[in-house]
């Protein structure tokens, strides 16, 4: 085991800087571009879909933001999927103020059928899916239309931020959601986009009808529906000049629970795909592979990261325990002396281009805020600790997925 | 379209990854092969002193034994020894793309065995009053517990040595590393079980309770 891990590690080494390289190639390429949307050159009508379930907190505003949106909104359909708070009294009371409302009042059946349901009411071109607790800024909508021109584009997807931003853990998914809109971005360019996240996404109401929708049994149906409009040969577009804002979790545990759920739906779509895989254009030439790599580099890394510390606990167990046997000291000078090796430093160089890449990306997404003084130390926790959560959570979706294919038997 | 013109990107990161990635394993090499050449250096002065110290004891042979300058000789090309190991150690423990250091284990433990001998040698004839402390130990198959207990049997024998500095010939050799020679002489001294501290070719300690009366010995 021991013999192979430096290989294992220069093969991590090798992806890590194909992929870094790959960002820094396809961002020097579009730098001049990178915030432009296209001209609006054709009016479209848009019905924007907000299913809710239990949302009395923050439905009134997605509402007044939808409303607010400098291009011309159709209809909003409200889809209450049974909610058991005021969501439904709240909608209600806005009916007068909104013309263009629509509350549907249905039996709690789910995001994706609530949508589903909601794409045959729609009566427009464009339908835009906001989840109930995300504003679209005014111009978002202007600057995601303009992409319809070209009529293999079946959604487009905007700059999504976190709207709480305050606490700890915030801060850190304010800096993640930026790396992220920035890869996703750079992805855009070479029609890799594999997910349209729920806060808001601008589908063509053709393209949705042509697949049939969105998968119920999916757990994330943003990401299922991209790769099947992916695999029926649709592009996918982003815009980092539109932006919509959303509440991410606050604390620890829902942030878990709703990674948990990410990586859930990942590992359905992985599994709903998987005859795709180097067929069917960039869906399996590039989605598929990319997101099996990143699971299987998750678990090797881990595996390996378990492998090495377990070993260590072990060993130094064994030594402390030995050295009071002896009598010896266990801190000795000997402790002191560290010979880095060539990996090391190697892994040096790549932590730091690492830093380099996220750094940039605070810039360019007029972010830099999270680089000052006060949230430097945030910045430092999200390069190490924050990404270091990944694989672990992987190992614990990766349980519950096959407990619940078992269960689904 | 657009994108189509931008999937070139896909093979131009590979080219490029490919040039940081080969002069990262090059830089790589260049390190290892700057301490190998260190510890080249190390055994070829360290081969050099022995031969120098055979010849003398040679010399001594025809004529008469200076003991004195003898005693001093060895004393020099032990520190020497104790310094080096260490330095090789760290070496090895970092070495992740050449083999070569494995290889130039073997030569100093030749040689670590060449000086060995001498040290009886020069104890017997010269009736020295220095202690010989052979630490054999294994370089192959260690288990967790193994690597802990020879950390620590290191640490010990670190101690004695700063401690005890001229009394003692620290002399650490891999014992299980197939050469004949060691193989001979761990037959001729019943050594059984690794790793163990040799003291005087006669005492034995494998335990951690023995290693620790270890001083008891060297009175």
């Amino acid at each position: 085991m021991v013999q192979i891990l430096p290989y294992v590690y220069l093969g991590y080494m090798f992806i890590s800087i194909y992929f870094v390289t790959f960002y820094l190639l396809l961002f020097i390429r579009n730098r001049k571009n990178m915030f432009e949307s296209p001209e609006v050159t054709k009016k479209y009508t848009i019905s924007v879909l907000v299913p809710a379930y239990n949302e009395q907190d923050t439905i009134e505003n997605t509402i007044k933001a939808v409303f607010d949106s400098k291009y011309p909104i159709d209809e909003l359909i409200v889809l209450d999927d049974g909610s058991k708070d005021d969501t439904g009294k709240i909608v209600k009371s806005l009916l007068k103020k909104y013309s263009k409302l629509v509350y549907i009042n249905k039996e709690n059946s789910g995001k994706a059928d609530s949508l589903n349901q909601g794409i045959k009411l729609a009566k427009s071109e464009l339908i835009a899916v906001v989840d109930a607790d995300s504003y679209p800024e005014k111009e978002a909508f202007g600057r995601l239309v303009g992409f319809f021109d070209d009529e293999k584009v079946g959604v487009a997807t905007p700059y999504i931020i976190p709207r709480n931003r305050e606490k700890f853990w915030e801060k850190l998914q304010y800096i993640e959601y930026s790396v992220i809109a920035f890869t996703r971005k750079l992805l855009g360019y070479v029609d890799a986009i594999y997910v349209t996240p729920g806060p808001l996404a601008l589908y063509r109401k053709s393209a949705l009808e042509h697949i049939g929708g969105f998968d119920k049994e999916n757990m994330t149906e943003d990401i299922e529906v991209t790769w099947h409009l992916t695999k029926e040969g649709y592009k996918r577009k982003m815009s980092l000049g539109a932006v919509a804002t959303t509440t991410v979790p606050s604390k620890l545990k829902p942030w878990l629970t709703q990674r948990r759920r990410w990586n859930l739906g990942g590992l359905q779509c992985i599994s709903k795909y998987k005859r795709y895989f180097l067929r069917k254009g960039m869906l399996g030439f590039f989605i598929l592979p990319f997101f099996i790599l990143n699971l299987f580099l998750g678990l090797v890394g881990l595996s390996i990261f378990l492998y090495l510390s377990i070993s260590r606990i072990i060993t130094n167990y064994f030594y402390v325990r030995s050295s009071f046997i002896v009598g010896s000291a266990v801190i000795s000078s000997g402790n002191f002396h560290y010979t880095p090796s060539f990996l090391n430093y190697l892994g040096i160089v790549l932590f730091v281009f690492g830093l380099i890449y996220t750094v940039l990306i605070l810039f360019i997404m007029k972010q830099n805020v999270m680089l000052k003084k006060h949230n430097f130390f945030i910045f430092l926790i999200y390069s190490t600790i924050y990404l270091m959560f990944y694989p672990f959570i992987l190992v614990t979706s990766l349980y519950h997925y096959f407990k619940g294919v078992q269960r689904w038997r | 379209m657009m994108e189509k013109s931008q999937k070139i990107v896909f093979l131009q990161a590979l080219i490029v990854t490919f040039l940081i990635f080969n002069l990262g394993i090059f830089l790589g090499f260049k390190l290892e092969e700057n301490r190998i050449n260190k510890v080249n250096t190390f055994y070829l002065e360290s081969e050099m002193d022995l031969l120098d110290q055979r010849i003398q004891r040679e010399i001594f042979d025809i004529t008469t034994i200076n003991c004195d300058k003898a005693i001093e000789a060895n004393i020099d090309f032990a520190d020497k020894i104790f310094a080096e190991a260490k330095i090789i150690s760290r070496y090895e423990s970092a070495s992740r793309l050449s083999n070569e250091l494995e290889f130039q284990h073997k030569r100093f433990d030749l040689l670590r065995t060449l000086f060995w001998i001498n040290s009886i040698r020069i104890k017997r004839d010269c009736n020295a009053d220095y202690d010989n402390l052979v630490y054999l130990y294994k370089l192959n198959d260690l288990s967790l517990e193994d690597k802990a207990k020879q950390s620590v049997f290191s640490n010990v024998l670190t101690g004695v040595k700063e401690k005890y500095g001229s009394k003692i010939m620290l002399i650490p050799i891999a014992a299980d590393t197939g050469i004949p020679s060691i193989e001979l002489l761990l037959d001729a001294y019943n050594v059984t079980e690794l790793p163990v501290i040799l003291i005087n070719e006669e005492i034995q300690l494998n335990d951690l309770d023995e290693v620790k009366e270890l001083e008891k010995y060297l009175e």
